[in-house]
């Protein structure tokens, strides 16, 4: 969604500059929390969908298998970037 | 504009601050309830597949016990994860 699509005509220039920045804002923060949903789902399934629920709380190890979920995640996706990089070059 | 003023409760009425503020506030809490709707959507999915791998003829007390732990699991999960994706774009920006 952009400023213009708001018919923001009657703000002056400074408040369709805030508006705007707040627009791109809230859009990175969205973009941020889709990729959690995303990530928290794979990796729920590769850390602790095997487990037995005993409780509401994480163990330490699934609490460790997360994070190395998330990383591991990230430097998979720079790898294929990476070669895509190198292949186009 | 009619449509749009419709959309965020723009009569008229307000000063241009108001309805600066009004359009904030608007996007803002859209914002939260997409959030929280795709969260509710990830956590019946999940849990459901984990807690009810045959459903029988009722909902059994042990099936709704493992439900309210399963979503409280999968929050903190999805908090682990936040934190660490965060960790992670903070130290390594190309990343993100």
């Amino acid at each position: 969604m952009d400023a213009s699509a708001l018919g923001l005509g009657e703000f002056n220039e400074k408040d369709r500059k805030e508006i705007q920045s707040f627009i791109e804002k809230e859009q990175q923060k969205a973009k941020f929390q889709e990729n959690v949903h995303s990530l928290t789902a794979m990796c729920w399934t590769k850390c602790l969908a095997q487990n037995k629920i005993s409780g509401p709380g994480l163990d330490k190890n699934e609490s460790s298998c997360l994070n190395n979920c998330v990383n591991r995640y990230i430097d998979a996706q720079k790898t294929v970037i990476s070669q895509l990089e190198r292949m186009g070059a | 504009m009619d449509g749009v003023n419709n959309m965020f409760g723009l009569g008229g009425n307000q000063t241009k601050e108001e309805k600066k503020q009004i359009i904030i506030q608007t996007i803002q809490q859209q914002q939260n309830i997409e959030n929280a709707r795709v969260l509710i959507d990830k956590i019946n999915t999940n849990c459901f597949e984990k807690c009810v791998p045959k459903p029988g003829s009722s909902f059994t007390s042990g099936e709704s016990t493992c439900m309210t732990h399963c979503m409280q699991k999968y929050m903190t999960a999805w908090n682990t994860v936040s934190s660490a994706y965060i960790q992670r774009i903070k130290s390594d920006p190309s990343s993100n």
